[in-house]
């Protein structure tokens, strides 16, 4: 017997490679988007820093916007910067 | 009394005048007697005036009714009655009706002489003759008709109304006939039968339709004469009209819903006056030719209502037929209703017809109670299937509401399938089949999410808005008081199905569901009909609850470009490094589906290689990334080459393409074998190779091996298998159950109750239940939950020894 696929559908679910479940800033899941967000994935994407932390994009700019002085992660109060 | 009053007064009078008074009596009552005698007018007045002259005169009236009741007593009445009964049953009905005719003939007769003297009497008064009627209310002629009906009727013989209504039920066959003939011949129904008369029954050479007519006309005279007409004619009228709208109605009308009867009842009716006109016509004229107000003597009693024109009678007439026609009509209907709302768009007739006539009689309440047990015998069972229930309720609702816009009786009458409804399991998931128009043979729902100007299933909190307070109605009577109020009491069909739970998201819920498996059933991304549903709902539901379907949407279109540009990607690849499967998937935003069956299942190290590339081209595309797959859904179409014969274009599930492949490699294989290689159990296994073995390729031999048949099945086991699949496997769901995920949510409350109960020690249910509606904001979800499903739940942790109660109040077990 020989057994041809023509077609394999499979089904997969996407998930951002983050080492938490949660956004640190919103609370919700990244895998979904955040509060002002409608749809996952590429448009509310998840942003690093350099000190490995990361958040929903829209979260962590607001964060940012919203200090005055001194630009810092809000977990752990490194300065925050970006990973590239 | 009168007479021996009069006696003693004579007795007191002088010899002479005794004499004198005596010959004037004689004379006057002579007179009166038989009224045209030989005593002239001359003398007949000097006689009176004598009477009077005496102050007898009062005592004439007196004397005279006293003469007619003993006449009455004595002869009349028992002659009539003897007249009447005096053929014993042997006689035809044309006979039957002579001696009826001439037992009244004969008492009219014997009582034409007091007519006459009461006549004249009445006449003497009116020359203002002094009172000649003596005391006591009321006219003469008035109480002389009195005592004729008091003593003729006072023991009838039930012969006298036997006769009567089968004279008046001929005469009225004999008039429809004459007069309806253009209409139809259904009148009589051994009508068109060669040489029987249709109106009188008997072989036509005997005819004596015109003849009955006649005495018709004679009887309703003579009775009308005696005052009588109303006290024998109209219970036998009233029994026969309503007899023949009965008969009428069951002929025609039973069991045709289609179309309306009111003209053409109208226009029977309307002969039927005709007749009625022939019953009454003498009254009519009698009325029509005495004027008004002529006679002040004899004032007409107001109790009689055959003291009014002629015309007025037959007005009345009509009014009681028409009321009867409703309510025959209503009665009739209400039987049926349940049917007629079966069939219903077609049957709109009928409930047009219904509702004029219900609005003239007070029938509501029957309508309801008889429709409610009808649903109740009928519907309400486990032997009906659901979607036929909601196809009967969706009619029902159509239905009612032309019936009654108000739609109290809607309410009203289908609060009993609202609520079991609710018992029953599958009921969202039919309600949402329909919407999406994957329901069979109930197209309601879908037609109705499409129609233009959707009601917003939005529950508006703000009542008084935009409401002009002139078009205000108050709620029928029969209205069930409700904090609904007639304002929310929607006709709309489909919030009134999504109502039934009181909660839209049961509903969205379970499209979800829905809209899942369909996708992930789907090959070819082609979502065009799903994004016109979602887009239809959002109208409905309001566009927020509509959000994860809309993101759903959106992963498959997504899914479709990656799948494009992967593909791309491939085909830049030289010839080796091709993959060996063809491999395309739908990626999902796992946040937004709902909770999707776990199974595991190790897959070919083929498809895993596959998987694995695809994998690694997704996380290049989109940085940060990956892929977490699931292998037991989806689809693979492929193709079997064996020894003989050769299976194209099988569209399976993954894990019988897994066990397949398998069998490629080796071709016997043990259930356990198989199991153990798939990382699925043994049950599951053995179901799926079902499938294999309907389409004759693979084979159970003792010992549980499974075997590959090269060669030699037949065909037509083949052609069997095929068809088999579909019913088989494929509508097996990918998402977990309504009941699964209800439970999870429960779950969920339950470390909220245990912190209560650490810290309040003790709570009753009701504590419970508003501390959670309280604290848990985790949107609508505890309002659904009602406090009877607390209650289950609470119980179910009781059993489990998590919880302890007593005296209806809960606290956790003591740790020891």
């Amino acid at each position: 017997m020989k057994v041809k696929i023509r077609q394999w559908n499979g089904v997969a679910s996407w998930l951002w490679v983050a080492n938490d479940e949660n956004c640190g800033i919103c609370r919700m899941p990244f895998n979904g988007c955040c509060p002002d967000c409608k749809v996952p994935g590429d448009d509310c994407p998840l942003v690093w820093g350099q000190c490995s932390h990361c958040f929903h994009m829209h979260c962590i700019l607001k964060w940012l916007n919203s200090q005055q002085v001194q630009q810092q992660c809000p977990m752990c109060r490194q300065e925050w910067k970006f990973k590239e | 009394m009168e007479d021996i009053g009069m006696e003693a007064d004579s007795a007191e009078m002088s010899g002479s005048a005794q004499q004198g008074v005596a010959d004037a009596w004689g004379a006057v009552t002579a007179a009166l007697m038989s009224p045209g005698g030989s005593v002239t007018e001359q003398s007949l007045s000097d006689s009176l005036a004598l009477l009077c002259g005496q102050g007898l005169g009062r005592l004439l009236g007196g004397w005279l009714l006293e003469t007619l009741q003993m006449r009455l007593s004595s002869s009349v009445v028992p002659e009539f009655w003897a007249g009447l009964k005096q053929p014993e049953n042997e006689m035809e009905e044309r006979g039957r009706a002579w001696v009826l005719l001439t037992a009244f003939r004969t008492l009219l007769g014997r009582l034409e002489p007091f007519l006459g003297g009461l006549e004249r009497l009445g006449a003497w008064q009116d020359e203002g003759r002094g009172s000649l009627c003596g005391p006591g209310p009321g006219g003469l002629q008035e109480r002389a008709f009195t005592i004729i009906r008091a003593l003729l009727l006072f023991s009838p013989s039930p012969v006298l109304q036997e006769r009567v209504l089968e004279f008046y039920s001929r005469t009225f066959s004999v008039y429809m006939n004459q007069e309806g003939r253009a209409e139809d011949g259904a009148e009589a129904p051994d009508g068109p039968e060669r040489g029987v008369c249709p109106g009188c029954g008997v072989p036509t050479q005997q005819c004596w339709c015109k003849e009955a007519l006649e005495q018709l006309q004679e009887l309703s005279h003579i009775l009308s004469k005696l005052q009588l007409l109303e006290w024998v004619s109209c219970e036998a009228v009233t029994s026969i009209l309503h007899k023949l709208i009965e008969q009428r109605m069951e002929q025609h009308c039973r069991g045709e819903y289609e179309r309306s009867f009111l003209l053409e009842f109208q226009e029977w009716l309307e002969l039927v006056l005709g007749w009625l006109s022939k019953v009454f016509a003498s009254e009519a004229d009698r009325e029509g030719l005495v004027p008004a107000p002529s006679a002040p003597s004899a004032p007409r009693a107001p109790s009689i209502p055959a003291g009014q024109p002629g015309s007025s009678v037959l007005k009345q007439w009509r009014c009681h037929m028409h009321q009867f026609f409703c309510r025959i009509y209503v009665n009739m209907r209400i039987e049926e209703l349940f049917s007629i709302i079966r069939d219903f768009p077609e049957s709109k007739a009928a409930i047009e017809d219904l509702k004029f006539c219900l609005e003239r009689t007070n029938q509501r309440q029957q309508l309801l109670t008889s429709l409610k047990s009808a649903f109740e015998s009928r519907l309400l069972h486990p032997g009906v299937h659901t979607s036929d229930i909601l196809t009967v309720y969706i009619s029902a609702i159509k239905a009612l509401r032309e019936l009654d816009p108000s739609m109290v009786i809607l309410q009203v009458a289908c609060q009993p399938i609202r609520k079991y409804l609710r018992t029953r399991e599958d009921t969202v998931r039919q309600i949402v089949a329909g919407l999406t128009g994957d329901a069979e043979g109930c197209t309601d729902l879908a037609s109705e999410l499409s129609r233009g100007d959707p009601v917003t299933l939005e529950m508006q909190d703000s009542d008084e808005e935009g409401n002009d307070p002139e078009d205000w109605t108050p709620d029928p009577t029969d209205a069930v008081p409700d904090k609904m109020g007639s304002k929310r009491r929607s006709s709309d069909i489909i919030s009134l199905l999504v109502s039934i739970y009181g909660s839209k998201d049961i509903f969205i819920d379970e499209y979800r569901a829905v809209l899942a498996d369909r996708l992930l059933h789907q090959l070819n991304y082609n979502t065009a009909r799903e994004i016109r549903n979602v887009e239809l709902l959002k109208l409905r539901f309001g566009e927020s609850h509509m959000h994860y379907c809309e993101v759903m949407l959106k992963d498959m279109a997504d899914s479709r470009r990656i799948n494009t540009n992967i593909r791309e990607e491939e085909s830049r690849l030289s010839e080796e490094e091709q993959p060996p499967l063809s491999l395309s998937s739908i990626i999902l935003s796992s946040e937004f589906w709902p909770p999707l069956k776990e199974e595991k299942l190790e897959l070919p190290p083929l498809v895993c290689q596959a998987m694995e590339a695809y994998t690694h081209r997704y996380e290049k595309l989109k940085a940060m990334r990956t892929l977490s797959w699931k292998p037991h859904l989806g689809s693979v179409t492929l193709d079997l080459e064996l020894e003989d014969r050769t299976l194209t274009n099988l569209t399976v599930s993954p894990i019988h393409a897994a066990i397949i492949l398998h069998f490629q490699e080796k071709s016997t294989w043990t259930l356990e074998e198989l199991s153990v290689k798939l990382g699925a159990p043994k049950e599951l296994v053995h179901r799926k190779l079902a499938l294999w073995q309907q389409h004759g390729v693979l084979r159970e031999e003792a010992g549980g091996r499974y075997y590959v048949v090269e060669t030699g099945s037949s065909k037509e086991k083949l052609e069997r298998g095929v068809m088999l699949i579909d019913s088989d496997e494929e509508r097996d769901s990918n998402t977990t159950t309504q009941s699964e995920q209800r439970e999870e949510k429960l779950q969920l409350f339950w470390a909220y109750i245990q912190a209560m109960l650490t810290n309040l020690d003790s709570m009753t249910l009701d504590r419970i239940h508003s501390m959670l509606r309280m604290f848990v904001a985790t949107g609508p979800v505890v309002t659904e939950m009602d406090v009877n499903e607390l209650e289950a739940f609470l119980q179910r942790k009781v059993r489990e020894h998590q919880l302890m109660v007593s005296a209806g109040v809960y606290r956790l077990p003591k740790a020891n």
